[in-house]
């Protein structure tokens, strides 16, 4: 064969490692590139499949992108991509794709628009913000999104005097988890991950998590390499997901019930002394009442109230205990289950503190240390808000992301002041937000609607105006602030240039601060290439050698900046009052709740009822990819778990098409039964983000069942704002 | 000569189907059609199970009942130790996909000549592993060279015991499975 | 066991349908065809051996219907083939292990063998009518060769036919294909089919009566081998047990199977009864009886029936056979 043993070796010394057989030889973009000669052309760049920020390197041959791989210099992707980011390409040659500006031409909801040429809409956009602004005043503009095009908005939205903004990733995800571990460690576990040291940790807990069906590149890569090193797994959920396939222990815990459990560990971690004594004098504030809080959570009381045998609660500990500190009680991701979600994610931060996992291997890493220098380009203060935002509702420890509901609650009621307009970017809130009845009222409510996005999703299909932006493979982005062990930056660049009539959301966005008259606060310089002169700037404010990441490398280490564990002259700091770790918090107490975690006994569904719980497929991220050929082709249609002995009493075959009624008589699509072992009998499960109402997206359209329907109750958290949406009971129908 | 194989290590495979995606691109696999596949195989009661894991691609046998059928020589066995279809000499008589007792050919519907994993020979000649091993989320796709002692497939073959799919039919396999089941205690 | 795959091939999951109906009557028609070959020749002979000469006696079509229906079967086999046009590739080299390319090189041997005994089988009374000269001289020259090209004939239509069970019978993925007895079960069926056609266009009583004989013991043997067949995957391997159970279960999934079970097995018997039947007091010098006659065809033609079902049943289920497809290790 052609495959001389020579040319293997240039290869392998180009490698850094050198590796031993055909290893994937990359130091640089362009030098590869080279060294494959012809029209090829490799683009390190960031993926988007989902919002990991996975360094991807494109390959392009002759102006088509051909093949997506993980950047090997990227700590996030470490050389591999995973099947969503694979699959990238079919997002970006998807002929679904949003390909013109579109102006609304008939009723809301009808589907019916005309092309029209992005001056056209954009003046219309700006038009229509202004004379809102100039009657309800700026603050009735709304937005919400998520994503990176959030970033270019929110500067228009600030730039007019609107700071109602917010971001479904708050209330609908992690940002009860990040104020929980904010009011006990004055850290979030991590914003574009969470700090655990995976692939050292002896014993890994994981509640609710699903690593594996949750496919968070790097940290899955940890998590197997744990697997391989031989990490006991203690997995706490009611289906046997493929975390728990790998667990030593399967806790089948009754749904909601999880605090019940992690305070009696945490009760038995005391009461058996088997916490760590010093790490919880020196770094710790609360010890004592934590103790009492949780002395009335015995085994055998947890035994009952979480249906998991007393044996199984005990031993699990004591596991987790023997190789303490070198373990981790995973924090978590997606947190709005229940409506008392902040007091779960305390009993997860304060297990940790008792086990001394911050800072020490296999525990979390400490946030690594880098300072970035200021960087706004030079645009000027916005002006102050026109009214107070009403982004955080009643809710105390709601955080800057906003509450999303709020925002929707005050497009319906008018109170505490009209919201008139959204701008909604990145997301498809119909998917998004608990009861799609009422998004659909406020959105009925608005008199003018924004929508900027990829596809003609359900959300997207409702706007006034429709701003198709590119893929992140046609466009700049960033620089992007990497924050794993180590700080870093990487860029997103165009591997291809837009297709059909599609813009980068900055350009559309500093194309609308120009209509509306903020020329100020619009991207300096003209032309497509503006935005890479601002990052051009920010990289010399940072001092990041620019040419270095865009042509070689799509990411650079900042030197020194890794500092994960704790060592006599690398001390935490808590960013708490106390700056310790609060166990006890006085600012919750303060505000009326409890200052240690207590159980609260939620609804459980009567006899025929189960809890819906939903989660997610390891080929598609939430609705955005079910239309992405290469990802919907794997997963085309989603199924609904039930349990075989219950299958068996309902007369319910498997593959049998059911639908689910919840408690409010709403039915859902056909959904497919998967009659399983492997989920307990008082709940089903179905992944998130299927059963598209959108008939422009040709593959997703009407395939399988949407959870989000079913999902019209939800429990707000009172600390956080967060929407509790695993409350809710369906039966199951079968199709006549 | 190489002599190339695969090791896949099932107690890492955590099913997230990235290889599965990205053989497809990088093979230009068309749309329902794939090379390599990812099997979960759940046995027992609620709540006592156990999962395997198990992704299957060509074997690349020694002794491959695919090249022995073919009448025109388009499957062919190659000095690097793959088994490897020349699809200009194919004329798509589909006794080799009968005759593969693993299932992993298929016909390419457009162009009518059967098609199958490569091991991603085009990237072995570049250097790269195969697109499958390079993107393994879990690393449990394993690839290397058999002919030498100190590749990694070699080590872990020495090292930990192993099987082959199907060993009983006797083709002789070049992809070897390890851990069947993940260590739990 | 919950067993959930990612990344199927429709060709191949959640069973294997690579052949269809076309390879089934190209598998039909081939071993017919080797029947013709063999029983016609045979007819040959016969007349040789009692009259002392040679003659076309009677059916002179029979030896022309050989090649034919060979080039009717195989262009069935050619409809299947993905790549229609890159037929000659098949040519372009010789695979000593594959059946398929010896199976390609052999029809270049057989045809003429078929095709020159045709000719030289042609009555006087046919040859004059006969415009091209090229055809009608090489009849002449080859009539003299008729006994010698009959016994050539006797031995390929033998390996015709099993020449179409062996391709099935090698591909060991495939457990109810795989086992050495399929040649001869084709073999076998091949010439009772052919002996059945024979006994429906002779036109001389005796000859009738001599393959109805014949057929007698051919479809006894064939149903002996189908016995055995079955009772050799009984017990053998796992996969092999399992590669017949579509035949004995009568379930919604392999109805067809077992149908074809049944009507092997009534089809096959019946046919013998009834040639029981006419054998049973034809010794006399009269004519066969119009009762006869109808009793005849029926049997010949319930034999040609069992000879399709067996192939088409073989072709279909075996696809369903394999060494535990998707779950075993």
């Amino acid at each position: 064969m052609a495959f001389s043993r020579r040319s293997f070796l240039k290869y392998a010394a180009m490698s850094a490692g050198g590796a031993a057989l055909a290893d994937t030889p990359f130091i640089s973009a362009e030098a590869r590139a080279k060294a494959e000669g012809g029209n090829v052309k490799y683009v390190p760049t960031s993926c988007e499949m989902c919002f990991w920020k996975c360094g991807a390197v494109a390959k392009v041959v002759d102006g088509k992108v051909v093949k997506l791989e993980g950047n090997p210099f990227h700590p996030q992707s470490r050389g591999k991509l995973c099947a969503r980011g694979q699959g990238g390409i079919g997002q970006l040659y998807d002929e679904d794709r949003l390909k013109h500006p579109m102006i609304i031409d008939g009723p809301r909801g009808a589907g019916k628009y005309r092309e029209a040429s992005w001056d056209e809409a954009l003046t219309y956009v700006a038009k229509k913000l202004k004379a809102i602004a100039a009657k309800h005043g700026p603050e009735s503009i709304g937005m919400m999104s998520h994503g990176s095009p959030g970033d270019y908005f929110t500067n228009v939205l600030k730039a007019m005097g609107s700071h109602n903004i917010a971001f479904p990733s708050f209330a609908q995800c992690k940002g009860i988890r990040d104020e929980a571990w904010l009011l006990t460690y004055g850290h979030k576990p991590g914003s574009s991950c969470e700090q655990v040291d995976l692939e050292n940790s002896r014993v890994i807990v994981l509640i609710g998590t699903h690593l594996g069906e949750n496919m968070h590149n790097s940290q899955n890569q940890e998590f197997a390499e744990a697997i391989g090193r031989g990490a006991k797994i203690i997995c706490v959920d009611p289906r046997y997901s493929t975390a728990a396939s790998k667990a030593a222990f399967w806790l089948p815990i009754k749904p909601g019930t999880d605090t019940a459990l992690l305070l009696t560990w945490i009760n038995i971690i005391i009461s058996e002394n088997w916490y760590d004594k010093e790490y919880v004098e020196k770094y710790t504030e609360g010890f004592e009442q934590v103790k009492e809080a949780v002395k009335q959570y015995t085994p055998e009381w947890a035994a009952q109230e979480t249906e998991l045998p007393m044996r199984q609660i005990v031993e699990s500990v004591r596991e987790l205990s023997r190789y303490a500190p070198n373990v981790v009680v995973h924090p978590g991701r997606h947190y709005s289950w229940y409506g008392n979600d902040t007091q779960r994610a305390r009993a997860v931060a304060i297990l940790n503190a008792l086990l001394g996992t911050w800072g020490r291997k296999g525990g979390m890493w400490l946030p690594p240390k880098a300072n970035f220098a200021k960087f706004n380009d030079d645009i000027p203060a916005y002006p102050p808000a026109s009214k107070p935002p009403l982004i955080k509702g009643d809710f105390p420890f709601a955080g800057g992301e906003g509450v999303t509901q709020v925002l929707r609650d005050a497009t319906i009621t008018g109170k505490p002041y009209p919201i008139k307009a959204w701008f909604v970017a990145g997301t498809n809130l119909m998917k998004t937000l608990p009861d799609q009845r009422l998004t659909r009222k406020a959105i009925d409510n608005l008199d003018f609607f924004v929508a900027v996005d990829l596809f003609p999703t359900e959300t997207v299909m409702l706007a006034d105006v429709i701003l198709p932006e590119c893929t992140y493979l046609e466009r700049h982005d960033g620089l992007f602030k990497i924050k794993t062990r180590e700080a870093g930056v990487a860029i997103r660049q165009p591997a291809v240039e837009p297709m059909y009539d599609s813009k980068p959301a900055w350009w559309i966005g500093s194309e609308l601060c120009k209509k509306l008259g903020l020329n100020e606060y619009a991207v300096k310089g003209n032309g497509m290439d503006a935005w890479e002169g601002r990052m051009r700037r920010q990289a010399k404010a940072w001092g990041i050698d620019y040419d270095k990441l865009a042509k070689h490398t799509g990411y650079v280490t900042i030197p020194g900046s890794e500092r994960p564990y704790i060592t006599a002259d690398n001390q935490p700091v808590f960013n708490t009052f106390s700056e310790k770790i609060e166990l006890y918090s006085e600012d919750l107490e303060e505000k009326g709740f409890d200052p240690v975690p207590q159980y609260e006994e939620i609804e459980h569904p009567e006899k025929g009822m189960y809890r819906l719980i939903y989660g997610r497929s390891p080929v598609h991220t939430f609705s955005r990819t079910i239309n992405t050929q290469w990802l919907w082709e794997l997963e085309k249609e989603n199924e609904v778990w039930l349990n075989k002995k219950e299958a068996v009493r309902l007369g319910v075959k498997n593959g049998e098409y059911v639908r689910l009624e919840n408690q409010d008589g709403v039915r859902s699509n056909k959904i497919k039964t998967k009659v399983t072992e492997r989920i307990r009998h008082d709940c089903v499960y179905m992944v998130h983000g299927f059963g598209h109402n959108a008939p422009r997206m040709k593959r997703a359209n009407g395939s399988g069942a949407d959870d989000q329907k079913l999902i019209t109750k939800y429990i707000e958290d009172p600390i956080t704002g967060g929407t509790g949406m695993r409350v809710n009971f369906v039966k199951i129908i079968k199709e006549a | 000569m190489p002599r190339y194989a695969m090791v896949i290590d099932q107690s890492r495979c955590i099913g997230c189907m990235a290889c599965v995606v990205a053989c497809k691109r990088e093979n230009d696999v068309p749309p329902e059609v794939y090379r390599t596949r990812v099997l979960e195989i759940v046995q027992g009661n609620f709540p006592d199970l156990t999962t395997e894991m198990r992704s299957e691609l060509c074997n690349h046998c020694d002794h491959a009942p695919c090249v022995t059928i073919c009448p025109t020589g388009a499957s062919h066995y190659e000095e690097d130790g793959t088994v490897q279809v020349d699809i200009d000499k194919c004329v798509g008589c589909k006794a080799c996909i009968a005759a593969c007792p693993y299932n992993v050919r298929y016909i390419n519907e457009e162009h009518g000549y059967v098609d199958k994993c490569s091991f991603c020979q085009h990237r072995l000649k570049e250097g790269k592993k195969p697109a499958c091993v390079a993107t393994c989320v879990g690393g449990s796709r394993i690839f290397g060279d058999l002919d030498d002692p100190k590749s990694e497939v070699s080590v872990i073959l020495r090292k930990t015991s192993h099987r082959v799919l199907k060993k009983s039919i006797g083709t002789r396999p070049n992809v070897y499975y390890i851990n069947q089941y993940p260590k739990k205690a | 066991m919950e067993l959930s795959i990612t990344g199927t091939n429709a060709i191949t999951y959640p069973v294997m349908h690579v052949w269809d109906w076309r390879v089934a009557i190209y598998l039909f028609l081939g071993g017919l065809s080797g029947g013709l070959m063999t029983m016609s020749a045979i007819n040959y002979l016969r007349s040789e051996r009692k009259s002392g000469t040679i003659q076309s006696l009677c059916c002179w079509q029979i030896p022309l219907m050989a090649p034919i229906l060979l080039s009717i079967g195989l262009f069935f086999l050619w409809l299947d083939l993905e790549r229609k046009l890159h037929g000659h590739l098949f040519y372009m080299t010789f695979k000593p292990l594959s059946p398929m390319s010896w199976g390609a090189w052999i029809i270049l041997l057989i045809y003429p063998v078929m095709i020159l005994y045709a000719l030289a089988s042609l009555p006087d009374e046919i040859k004059v009518k006969i415009k091209n000269t090229f055809i009608k001289n090489t009849a002449d020259a080859m009539a003299p060769y008729l006994s010698k090209l009959a016994k050539l004939n006797v031995v390929f239509g033998v390996l015709l036919s099993i020449y179409t069970g062996i391709l099935l019978s090698s591909l060991v993925a495939r457990p109810l294909w795989n086992s050495a007895i399929l040649p001869l079960l084709f073999l076998a069926s091949g010439m009772s089919t052919g002996t059945a056609v024979m006994i429906i266009v002779a036109k001389n009583k005796e000859a009738k009566l001599f393959f109805t004989k014949l057929d007698i013991w051919l479809i006894i043997g064939e149903i002996l081998i189908i016995a055995l067949m079955f009772y050799g995957h009984y017990t053998s391997n796992a996969a092999h047990q399992e590669a017949i159970m579509p035949f004995f279960n009568s379930s919604h999934d392999t109805f067809p199977y077992f149908l074809s079970i049944v009507v092997i097995g009534i089809v096959l018997p019946l046919a013998i009864i009834l040639k029981f039947l006419e054998v049973r007091g034809q010794d006399t010098e009269k004519e066969i009886s119009r009762f006869g006659l109808i009793l005849m065809n029926t049997s010949a033609l319930l034999v040609l029936l069992g000879g399709a079902v067996i192939r088409f049943a073989l072709v279909y289920a075996g696809q369903l056979s394999g060494y535990g497809n998707y779950t075993m290790m």
